[in-house]
């Protein structure tokens, strides 16, 4: 008998410990920093004759920034790709998009050059831009590329970043996503609500579920036992209270 | 001697409850007057006295059920005074940090207090460890109350008895009074929430000292925000009902009811679904798994069936063609369970999940709970004090204006909730401090509401001389 307590206590130690690892992970808090915080209104240099601010811009239309830079041998190339593709998918586009270059070292010829290898140069609906005043404009989207002196390379996030027609960040994705999470962001600038769930960090131990980015699929985390906690207490002090007044009844 | 300091705290009990029911009743009136731009409050007065008003309420109206309880149970089991003293000890603390914290810290989070509200500190800085402090003092001081009175229980009868289980068979050799049934019942749903309170604190308390390295999680915390203030918001009902059990037949001059075998299993199935009808208050919570949703909406209709269908089936059988003595306490009752049963429909509409995502964040919601509160669970206690009053009462003055009191009640209390009825039909949004012009028959309802509630008022203040008059006497008699 006391085995059998002994296994299933052994059992629950490892559902939870690796419960508690599953939902350590270093990034989860990234996607909500800054969210429903004023962008940065950066002057944008869009050709030799205009530039605008980002609130002009959002002033029109609502936008969703995405962050590059030319030289990038990474991860730049196939998330605008895949962005493109994602949103020529979508019908509603009353929604302006500004590829920004975080890259110092590009100029507006450079981004030219990549609006036009993406054969997005003549689309109205896309402003590719360069800016003097990025770390804001970073900062302000907690957006944080290292430079790595090695590889001449910045390691950074895909991101894009939505922005509401008042200048205020509504939703931020970061990697590569699909038009679903897309549609999210997009409805998002809108006005519209979409519910998000906080993924779990390194200080969030007790999530009720452990959202798996690879499946799609919430499994069920350790907090979820913390809901079954005080209706089993309350049974075992019922049973305990009751041996307790054994001898009263007697 | 232990029976004559019952008596005196229980009357104590009522001062207090009638005391502080009718400050939060005027807080009430102030909120519904801001809300018809009669008079002008800010947003953090208004959420401020939000706040204390609906936890004060939940508060007062659990004590009182209580007490009631507590007091009746030496019918039947030896009493002690130490977990009634432990309770009205703590709960004095603890409502004195609750409003300092609100009155005098600023602290407005609402009644909910919804994870992570209370750590959006727009406030001052102190009211929030304030705010939760007085929670864990009262919710430490009811459980350990509660846990005396399942102790008081189990020491006369066993777990099966205490329970009437032997009453699901034919013959059974031992009676379960009803009141000792629906109090158990009732008292283990009460420590469950409170140790949902207890799970709850904990964790609000972890993440307040460890400055954020540690955080919840929403979910978990709604949850458990849920299973504590649904239950017991529940309970306080069931501890009215055990009460109403108890006298209503007596003071009708009618046989004093018994435990059958639907009456059994109707309230022990109401425990496990009273457990779990909490979960519909997720609705909208779109990570909650779907299950859980199915569960909230299944065990709201279930939890009503037992407890409501026997209660209000025992109450009907018992007047109906029936020559019964009719007092001002037995119409309390009678009209609390009509009540009660209004509000448990307007409950169970907004339950069910296709409605809820319609009704619930309009005044749908404070129509419903305040209906089975106002005209339901205040009534059963009301209901109580009056008869308390009246046992030690030296002549029949306690009787007086009973028409009078009873009709300004009825009128008061369903005019107001009318209009937060109406209100819910026309989509008005709830806890709005002002509504915006898209509203335009928010403001006029809200001021409806407001004179309603005045009369209402007016009719708890006769109560509330006259019962309190008596309740004094009561404490300081030095007799028995």
């Amino acid at each position: 008998m006391c085995k059998d307590y002994v296994f299933i206590f052994l059992i629950a130690l490892v559902f939870s410990t690796v419960n508690v690892t599953a939902q350590v992970t270093q990034n989860g808090w990234k996607e909500e920093r800054q969210v429903y915080q004023k962008v940065f209104d950066a002057k944008l240099d869009i050709d030799e004759q205009r530039s605008a601010t980002i609130l002009q811009l959002a002033q029109t239309k609502p936008l969703i920034i995405a962050m590059v830079f030319t030289r990038c041998t990474g991860v730049c190339s196939p998330f605008l790709l895949q962005f493109k593709e994602n949103l020529q998918m979508i019908e509603k586009k009353n929604f302006n998009v500004v590829v920004i270059s975080f890259d110092t070292r590009d100029s507006l010829k450079d981004m030219a050059m990549l609006a036009q290898i993406f054969d997005l140069k003549t689309n109205p609906q896309w402003t590719f831009a360069v800016t003097d005043a990025i770390d804001s404009l970073s900062s302000s989207i907690g957006f944080d590329p290292v430079w790595d002196e090695k590889r001449q390379q910045f390691e950074h996030d895909a991101i894009a970043v939505g922005v509401n027609t008042e200048g205020i960040i509504t939703k931020k994705l970061i990697g590569m996503r699909n038009s679903k999470d897309l549609e999210l962001l997009i409805k998002s600038i809108e006005g519209a609500f979409s519910p998000s769930y906080r993924l779990p960090g390194k200080s969030n131990l007790f999530s009720c579920f452990n959202y798996n980015p690879q499946t799609g699929r919430n499994m069920p985390g350790l907090g979820l036992l913390f809901i079954a906690i005080p209706a089993v207490v309350t049974f075992l002090l019922v049973v305990v209270i009751n041996l307790l007044t054994k001898n009263y009844r007697a | 001697m232990e029976t004559v300091k019952i008596k005196k705290i229980t009357a104590l009990w009522i001062v207090v409850v009638l005391l502080l029911f009718v400050v939060s009743i005027i807080l009430g009136i102030l909120m519904r007057l801001n809300q018809g731009e009669i008079i002008h409050h800010s947003p953090v007065t208004f959420y401020g006295n939000m706040t204390t008003h609906g936890l004060t309420m939940i508060g007062i109206w659990f004590v009182a059920g209580m007490a009631g309880v507590n007091y009746l149970m030496q019918r039947y089991v030896t009493v002690s005074l130490w977990p009634n003293m432990t309770g009205l000890i703590f709960t004095a603390i603890g409502v004195i940090l609750l409003w300092v914290s609100t009155f005098i810290g600023d602290f407005h989070a609402g009644w909910t207090f919804l994870y992570p509200l209370p750590f959006k500190v727009m406030w001052a800085s102190w009211a929030t460890p304030m705010f939760l402090c007085s929670l864990t003092v009262m919710g430490v001081g009811w459980l350990i109350w509660s846990l005396g009175m399942v102790m008081q229980l189990l020491k006369r009868y066993s777990i099966s008895q205490v329970f009437a289980w032997q009453h699901f068979g034919k013959n059974p050799k031992v009676e379960t009074p009803p009141f000792v049934l629906i109090s158990m019942i009732t008292l283990v749903g009460v420590i469950a929430s409170l140790l949902a309170a207890v799970v709850l604190l904990i964790l609000y308390f972890m993440e307040f000292f460890s400055n954020s390295s540690f955080v919840n999680d929403a979910l978990l915390m709604k949850n458990l925000t849920y299973f504590f203030g649904h239950t017991i918001a529940n309970e306080m009902l069931y501890l009215g009902l055990a009460v109403l059990y108890e006298l209503f037949s007596e003071v009708s001059g009618r046989p004093k009811w018994k435990t059958t075998w639907y009456i059994a299993v109707s309230w022990n199935l109401s425990l496990v679904f009273i457990l779990t009808a909490f979960f519909h208050h997720l609705y909208m919570d779109f990570v909650q798994p779907e299950g859980l949703q199915i569960v909230g909406q299944l065990a709201s209709y279930l939890a009503s069936l037992p407890a409501a269908g026997v209660t209000v089936f025992s109450v009907i059988i018992a007047v109906y063609r029936t020559k019964i003595k009719w007092s001002l306490t037995n119409l309390l009752f009678f009209i609390g369970v009509a009540g009660w049963v209004v509000g448990g429909l307007g409950a169970l509409i907004d339950a069910t999940i296709s409605n809820n995502f319609v009704l619930h964040n309009t005044l749908w919601v404070p129509a419903h709970f305040h209906t089975y509160n106002v005209m339901g669970n205040v009534l059963f206690s009301l209901a109580f004090f009056h008869w308390f009053a009246m046992q030690f009462a030296n002549n029949n003055i306690t009787e007086r204006f009973a028409k009078t009191k009873l009709g300004l009640l009825i009128l008061g209390g369903a005019g107001f909730l009318a209009v937060f009825y109406l209100g819910g039909a026309e989509s008005i949004p709830r806890r709005y401090s002002n509504y915006p012009a898209e509203f335009p028959s928010a403001q006029v309802l809200a001021y409806v509401g407001a004179i309603f509630a005045t009369v209402y008022l007016i009719a708890i203040l006769f109560f509330f001389l006259n019962i309190s008059k008596r309740c004094v006497k009561i404490m300081f008699s030095s007799s028995s």
